[in-house]
């Protein structure tokens, strides 16, 4: 198959995203579509999305988890969400994220560096993590007893809604806090 | 006095551990974290964890541990310098705390910015494979969520259903929480719909259904199984949740 004319590949790779239930990223559309350059596949992708917002659409494509994603717009959410009632999840827990922060700031981590963080056991929550699928075991520490080492999984950058682990919040400086805490005192005596 | 520690009863569970518990004491009283007048914050620790035993709430070991370290550090801040040892500078006994109740900071923070980020996500969805949830077709009952209260009136009833007996047999292992989460989630995915009472109808001996309640309450807790109700003080079903 030769080259593609460039309007015929951006709806080539539109039915691909459309077709897919995961991410799919800009390599793996490659592989599908004959000749095309992965610049040649966002630019057809942008391409969309502004067709998509000039035509109103209820769903645009995101960059996500590495790939690229059909998704319903916000403002249709409290109604979708309706279509895919117990299929939603629960919200995790103030501990899960903070185990989740952990993990994926310090990866490969094991549950006991966790622990030593949030000054608290989290084995349940780690459970919980792998159950979800957030997190996965990614080896053995070289430590005693040659405890299990934990990552952050492909489907953790998808439920957060980010490309990379570059783009999650980043920690503050610890310079920073301190200056912070500097000026809240300030703030109360004023 | 009650309803004070009624406000707290609130505030305490949300404490996610000791380090949690003391950044916010630390916040309350704005102090700086870099210098923290060691004896009123223990004191005020402490205060908070007589408060927790008060309302039989369980207090972790970790909340313990922290209380004596505060402890030893109040000492260590009380014991005078050593008078020769001065080209020998110790280290701020508060110290090692400092450092890691910002480390603990800096997480907490990056975790509730994550939250915002879940928070949005959730509103966006996209193509998912799946099958219509046949179960709750198929069947004629409009099911409603359970409440705690429910689930513990159904409990009750498993127990004084379980038939009298006059010799007991002693079996050489006893059921486990594990044992019966397995047995729960291999029964609800050969069935769709179990009705609780049935499934407790089979069991026979009192320490079964307890353990068999706790793996229930256990795998609500996880989330793999659902718990639904045909109407009030209706039957209630299990089902086993897709993961």
């Amino acid at each position: 198959m030769g080259q593609m004319e460039s309007a015929f590949m951006r709806q080539v790779v539109e039915a691909l995203i459309f077709a897919s239930d995961v991410p799919l990223s800009a390599e793996q559309i490659r592989q599908y579509v004959d000749g095309a350059t992965p610049s040649q596949i966002r630019k057809a992708i942008e391409t969309l999305n502004l067709e998509y917002t000039k035509t109103n659409r209820a769903f645009h494509v995101i960059a996500v988890a590495g790939g690229f994603q059909m998704v319903t717009r916000e403002n249709y959410s409290q109604w979708v969400k309706k279509l895919y009632h117990r299929r939603i999840k629960a919200r995790l827990s103030q501990a899960a994220l903070e185990t989740l922060a952990i993990i994926a700031y310090r990866q490969p981590v094991t549950k006991t560096d966790v622990a030593a963080i949030r000054g608290v056991n989290c084995d349940a929550v780690v459970k919980t993590l792998l159950e979800r699928r957030l997190i996965n075991i990614s080896g053995r520490s070289d430590g005693p007893g040659r405890p299990l080492l934990y990552r952050t999984t492909n489907e953790f950058l998808r439920y957060f809604g980010v490309n990379a682990l570059s783009d999650l919040p980043k920690p503050r400086e610890i310079e920073e806090i301190m200056k912070e805490e500097n000026h809240s005192s300030e703030d109360a005596v004023e | 006095m009650i309803e004070k520690k009624e406000g707290y009863r609130v505030r305490l569970s949300n404490f996610e551990g000791p380090l949690d518990l003391l950044l916010y004491l630390i916040k309350r009283e704005e102090v700086d974290i870099y210098d923290i007048p060691i004896a009123e914050i223990t004191k005020q620790y402490l205060e908070m964890i007589e408060v927790m035993r008060e309302l039989d709430l369980e207090v972790a070991g970790e909340f313990i541990l922290m209380a004596a370290t505060l402890i030893q550090i109040k000492v260590r801040m009380l014991l005078p310098e050593p008078e020769d040892g001065s080209e020998d500078e110790e280290e701020d006994p508060r110290a090692e705390l400092v450092r890691r109740l910002v480390e603990y900071k800096c997480f907490k923070e990056v975790a509730e910015s994550m939250e915002s980020f879940e928070v949005h996500q959730r509103r966006l969805f996209s193509r998912a494979y799946f099958e219509w949830e046949k179960q709750y077709k198929k069947t004629e009952v409009v099911l409603r969520e359970v409440s705690m209260v429910d689930l513990m009136r159904a409990f009750k009833t498993a127990m004084e259903n379980i038939p009298s007996v006059t010799a007991h047999e002693v079996s050489a292992i006893g059921p486990t929480i594990e044992g019966q989460i397995e047995f729960l989630m291999r029964r609800l995915t050969e069935k769709e719909l179990t009705r609780f009472g049935e499934l407790f109808e089979e069991l026979k001996d009192k320490i079964t259904i307890i353990v068999t309640f706790m793996a229930i309450l256990e795998l609500i807790r996880t989330h793999r199984i659902l718990i639904q109700q045909s109407s009030i003080f209706g039957e209630i079903y299990l089902s086993a949740r897709e993961v």
